[in-house]
């Protein structure tokens, strides 16, 4: 009896439909993992990286010497993405013109540029998990429900239905909505907690864009004054 | 620095998420098996039992084949040692029995002389004794004639007393004698008298005796013949009943033969449509039930004779059996037909009733 009735078996001897939609379920389950893996990885690198770089920006170093030394524009992340295109953007515009509004324009443009594509970048993917959290219920209820139609179309076909003849058709079905819910429910959670991370990372960086917008407001405030003077 | 840092690849987190899965696998097939025995203890038993008893006594029995030949050769090198051994013994023994050989010829010589001392020591006491015997013998001889002097001397006396104690006892036995003779005399007279009267009693007696033996006789011939009549007349009757019967009982088989293929199709019948098929069935699979009812058609014992294989499809007939109890048409049934089915074997197929 257990034999006929352990999970395997009952997944082995369940209707072509149900079987897809199990191996559906299961493909969406192990991309969902690995969307999880790989953006808890990436999350809190950008979090330590991040940590470092404003340690950096912080400490007093002169904003030309950080230019310089951080390496070239492709490989930039994060604040340090943010701070390069703003700084470039800032440097690219004094010579050519006077006003520094239009300078603090230009570097502000610069600057929400590179953040909706830090933005873009941190999100990457996390709305596949959105999507496996929200639908994979759905598909397996579809296969248990398709697994239970079965069942009563092959139920008419006995002359007495009794707890013994639906019993393994209907178990057979369930598993269909088990493995939905075992695909969902690390997708919501975890959805839930990589969107917060990312978010507030993303909060970060435009905190410190408004910090760097400010400083080279000051510069420029204080170069105005020298003109002026 | 930001170089290390920039991508995250997807190798890494493949490997993860495919190896969770893999685990929680594993872990959901592999606690299946560990739970069942805890499960089927009760159940099944002696079937568990027997499968890991054959499988272990396989591995037992090649251990035990290894250990016997390991023994049977540690076997042939000690008998070989044996040998060995025996030969040294045999030689050792041989010289062993060499020395005894001349010990016993020394022991011979030796009993030899002694025996020879002790012959020469017999020999005198023998002499010794003898001497005694013939100084005994001579003081019986001595002994014996005195005592044969005396003998004779009682001896004459005795036969004198005797010779005169007979010529009285002469006397007195004659005069006895004549007196019987004369009283035996007249009881022989008196009892032939007697014997003649009961002969002819006797005589008398028998006549009758053979008179009334032949009127029996004849008046028993007379029954036997009007008997012997009568039983010709009854057996001729009783052939003809016989015969009758016979086809009676011919007719009552075969009413009970179809009232029992009758009963036997109903209780199928009745069984098949209180029967669920389970779905794992096959038209290939056949279960034979064999059913014990009392007259009253309810069921004692319904047990599966041959399995199909499936153990669900096995329980399946079985509870169907069993909702399908009990088979009141067994009343109806005529006794023969009843003792008949008391015990009997049905045997499904989901194609009979498909």
């Amino acid at each position: 009896m257990n034999e006929s009735l352990s999970i395997p078996h009952l997944i082995m001897n369940a209707s072509l439909v149900v079987q897809l939609v199990m191996l559906l379920l299961i493909a969406a389950s192990i991309a969902s993992w690995v969307v999880i893996f790989q953006r808890s990885f990436v999350l809190r690198r950008a979090h330590k990286a991040h940590r470092t770089f404003e340690d950096r920006f912080w400490s007093g170093v002169d904003l030309n010497e950080l230019y310089r030394e951080t390496p070239a524009e492709q490989d930039v992340l994060g604040a340090e993405h943010i701070f390069r295109s703003g700084f470039r953007e800032f440097n690219r515009l004094l010579p050519k013109t006077r006003s520094n509004q239009a300078i603090l324009d230009g570097v502000q443009r610069a600057m929400r540029v590179a953040w909706s594509r830090e933005e873009e970048r941190l999100n990457q993917h996390l709305i596949f998990l959105a999507t496996v959290a929200s639908s994979s219920p759905y598909i397996g209820l579809f296969g248990t429900v398709w697994g239970i139609m079965g069942s009563f179309m092959s139920l008419s076909m006995a002359q007495q239905a009794t707890l013994s003849t639906v019993a393994p058709w209907i178990a057979e079905a369930l598993i269909a909505t088990a493995m939905g819910l075992f695909a969902a429910i690390p997708a919501v959670i975890f959805y839930n907690r990589l969107s917060a991370q990312s978010n507030r990372l993303l909060g970060q960086y435009e905190d410190f864009a408004e910090e760097f917008h400010s400083i080279l407001h000051r510069n420029l405030q204080g170069r105005g004054d020298r003109e002026a003077a | 620095m930001a170089k290390q840092e920039r991508r995250v690849g997807y190798g890494l987190p493949v490997v993860l998420a495919v190896g969770l899965h893999v685990g929680i696998l594993l872990l959901s097939v592999l606690r299946w098996p560990a739970s069942e025995p805890e499960q089927t203890s009760s159940a099944i038993v002696q079937a568990t039992l027997v499968s890991t008893e054959t499988a272990t006594d396989q591995a037992q029995r090649a251990k035990e084949a290894q250990a016997r030949a390991a023994e049977s050769q540690a076997q042939q090198e000690k008998a070989q040692e044996q040998e060995q051994q025996q030969a040294e013994q045999q030689r050792r023994a041989e010289e062993q029995a060499r020395e005894r050989r001349e010990a016993e010829q020394q022991a011979l010589q030796e009993t030899r002389q002694q025996a020879e001392q002790e012959a020469q020591r017999r020999a005198e006491r023998a002499e010794q004794q003898a001497a005694e015997r013939e100084a005994q013998a001579e003081a019986e001889r001595q002994r014996q004639a005195e005592k044969a002097r005396q003998q004779a001397e009682a001896e004459k006396q005795r036969q004198a007393e005797e010779a005169r104690r007979q010529a009285e006892a002469e006397k007195q036995r004659q005069a006895e004698e004549a007196r019987r003779q004369a009283e035996a005399e007249k009881q022989r007279q008196a009892e032939e008298a007697r014997r003649q009267a009961e002969a002819e009693k006797q005589r008398q007696a028998e006549e009758a005796r053979k008179q009334a033996e032949a009127e029996k006789q004849r008046q028993a011939e007379a029954a036997a013949r009007r008997a012997a009549e009568a039983a010709e007349r009854a057996s001729e009757q009783a052939l003809a009943s016989s015969i009758a019967g016979e086809e009676q009982a011919i007719a009552n088989a075969k009413q009970a033969a179809q009232a029992a293929n009758g009963f036997k199709n109903l209780v199928k019948r009745a069984v098949e449509q209180a029967w669920n098929i389970p779905p794992g069935a096959t038209n290939q699979m056949r279960a034979v039930v064999s059913l014990e009812l009392l007259p009253t058609g309810e069921l004692v014992n319904a047990s599966i004779s041959q399995s199909s294989g499936n153990a669900s499809f096995d329980r399946s007939v079985l509870q169907a059996v069993e909702r399908a109890a009990p088979f009141r048409e067994m009343r109806e049934l005529p006794a023969a037909a009843q003792r008949q089915f008391r015990e009997f074997n049905l045997d499904f197929n989901p194609e009979d009733v498909r």
